[in-house]
């Protein structure tokens, strides 16, 4: 069958569906089959494709894995890769919507901590590969006049993620990746919420709880908000020694400052 | 400064070897002979102790990078974001060589996660072109090109592989990556003949070669397709291949590539001396001989 030549443009789309929604469609009619079909031939690329990504997110999500094992794993991720695939060839920044796509999944319900671990392991990951930046010089900060200070808003590490879960997601995480069953089984899944704080320093990356009251000034600080707005978000609370602990520990990058606030 | 580096910037005409995450500490502590190495320039776009830990190699060993990501064919257009990245780790390492491939790997917004085919037009070599200036405007250097394997042709195509890569090298002035594995395995996929392409391929502009493992497929009884896959030593009719090249092309500068099952460095270093006599070999003469 004579088929028309199509543009460049036109065969890669075809392509990509075949690829990524296993749509072989608008392109088989384009390939030289021979005695290999063209079914067989994309085969190959929608294999790799999977394989390299599957890969990619059992990288980020190891611990999500262990918790449901290598199976139900990549089943799940089958269709996550279906539906979200990578937006650019970094994959260190593939598989962000992971959590949420795990807390709609039906056969994962039962494991109601499963999107709150995911989401701490986004996080450990942007934290992991996270550009290296130079710490903001806490001395700059001292020739502003007292008066600028609550005008003062800083620009966070890209390392620093701010992480609040339903469930212990921290101590399940770090019983899973030890192997650690008495410890994970001691675990209360309902024992609460977890405000967290996750950052990379040079030994590696670090998880911490943190007070919701801490997690509240310094989630509106890393969001670029005014210390003065920061500080609303948490009343009761000494926030100067936090954010003197933030600075001492390079979490703030760079500072600004806002418009007289009324 | 490039120059306080003296003869580490750039790659000797010698055997090196792709260097992978779980050889780095070797490589800081043991040190290993091997002549330069090369990284995918992907892994390496980010922060933190990885790339910390290839700035230390790369203060004792020459280093190339070679990228899977910019999709040189993509009718789209380059990704600036993915362009800039590159420019960054290029400006960080300083390799002596930056290559890419001859394929598409961006369509539509979706980062395909392998080195497609494309069909061998007109069109596509425009496109091309056009792509490959843009990266080396950025980069302000020349890269090198490389032939991918292939799994699969287009119906439309009009022009062999082997003459569509000359046309980009001799177009924007990049030179070509001659993956000798690779010609293997598209050769014995779509029935070309290998000696073919190499001839094809101006001994001016082959600035690197490449080897490594492919596997074969068996779809049944009657037929197979070979799979490059980076999972095994070089196959004898590669190194047979290999031998033809350098007879050719001269002493180029060879890697070791070996991505699927990595083994212990000692392995990657056995495959480069084999490499390594072969490019002695050349050096006086011999292969031209042996080839002839």
């Amino acid at each position: 069958m004579e088929t028309a030549a199509p543009s460049l443009l036109e065969l890669q789309r075809a392509m990509r569906a075949s690829v990524v929604i296993h749509d072989d469609g608008a392109i088989s009619a384009h390939v030289v089959d021979g005695s290999i079909g063209a079914s067989e031939r994309l085969d190959i690329y929608r294999n790799t494709f999977a394989s390299a990504l599957t890969t990619a997110l059992r990288l980020s999500y190891p611990a999500v894995q262990r918790l449901v094992g290598a199976e139900f794993f990549e089943g799940a991720v089958r269709i996550f890769i279906e539906i979200s695939p990578p937006k650019s060839a970094c994959l260190d920044d593939y598989g962000e919507g992971f959590a949420e796509f795990l807390s709609d999944f039906e056969p994962a319900a039962s494991l109601a901590y499963l999107p709150d671990v995911a989401r701490l392991e986004w996080a450990v990951n942007r934290a992991l590969h996270a550009s290296d930046m130079e710490p903001l010089d806490p001395r700059r900060l001292v020739a502003l006049a007292e008066a600028d200070r609550a005008r003062l808003s800083f620009a966070p590490h890209p390392s620093v993620s701010l992480v609040r879960t339903d469930h212990p997601a921290d101590l399940i995480w770090r019983a899973v990746l030890d192997e650690d069953d008495s410890a994970l089984s001691a675990i209360d899944p309902g024992a609460g919420p977890a405000w967290l704080l996750v950052h990379r320093l040079p030994a590696g990356v670090e998880i911490f709880r943190v007070s919701e009251s801490a997690w509240r000034f310094t989630s509106a600080l890393c969001a670029g908000r005014p210390l003065a707005a920061a500080l609303d978000e948490a009343p009761d609370f000494d926030a100067s020694a936090l954010l003197a602990d933030h600075l001492a520990a390079g979490r703030l990058i760079d500072f600004s400052l806002n418009e007289a606030i009324t | 400064m490039k120059s306080s580096r003296g003869g580490r910037d750039s790659i000797p005409a010698e055997a090196g070897v792709g260097l992978r995450f779980r050889h780095h500490e070797e490589v800081l502590e043991s040190h290993p002979a091997a002549a330069w190495f090369e990284v995918h320039t992907e892994n390496y776009l980010g922060g933190g102790n990885v790339p910390a830990s290839l700035d230390a190699i790369r203060r004792d060993y020459p280093l190339s990078l070679h990228g899977t990501g910019l999709s040189l064919g993509s009718a789209d257009g380059l990704d600036p974001a993915h362009l800039a990245r590159v420019g960054k780790v290029v400006e960080r390492f300083e390799p002596g060589l930056v290559s890419e491939h001859l394929s598409f790997s961006v369509a539509g917004g979706n980062y395909l996660a392998d080195l497609l085919p494309l069909p061998m037009t007109e069109e596509t070599l425009e496109i091309v072109c056009g792509n490959v200036d843009r990266v080396q405007d950025h980069l302000k250097r020349a890269i090198l090109v490389e032939n991918p394997s292939t799994y699969l042709q287009f119906r439309h195509s009009t022009i062999p592989e082997w003459e569509f890569l000359v046309g980009v090298a001799e177009r924007t002035g990049c030179g070509i990556l001659c993956d000798v594995n690779n010609i293997y395995v598209s050769a014995c996929n779509h029935g070309w003949r290998a000696s073919t392409y190499l001839a094809a391929l101006p001994a001016e502009a082959v600035g690197e070669i490449h080897l490594a493992g492919h596997t074969v497929r068996r779809i049944d009884d009657t037929r197979t397709l070979r799979i490059d896959d980076h999972g095994s030593r070089v196959a004898p009719e590669v190194w047979a291949l290999y031998a033809e090249a350098l007879a050719r092309f001269g002493p180029v500068p060879t890697l070791i590539e070996w991505d699927t099952n990595v083994p212990p460095m000692e392995v990657l270093l056995e495959e480069a001396a084999h490499a390594a006599a072969l490019i002695e070999e050349a050096k006086n003469g011999n292969c031209r001989a042996l080839a002839a």
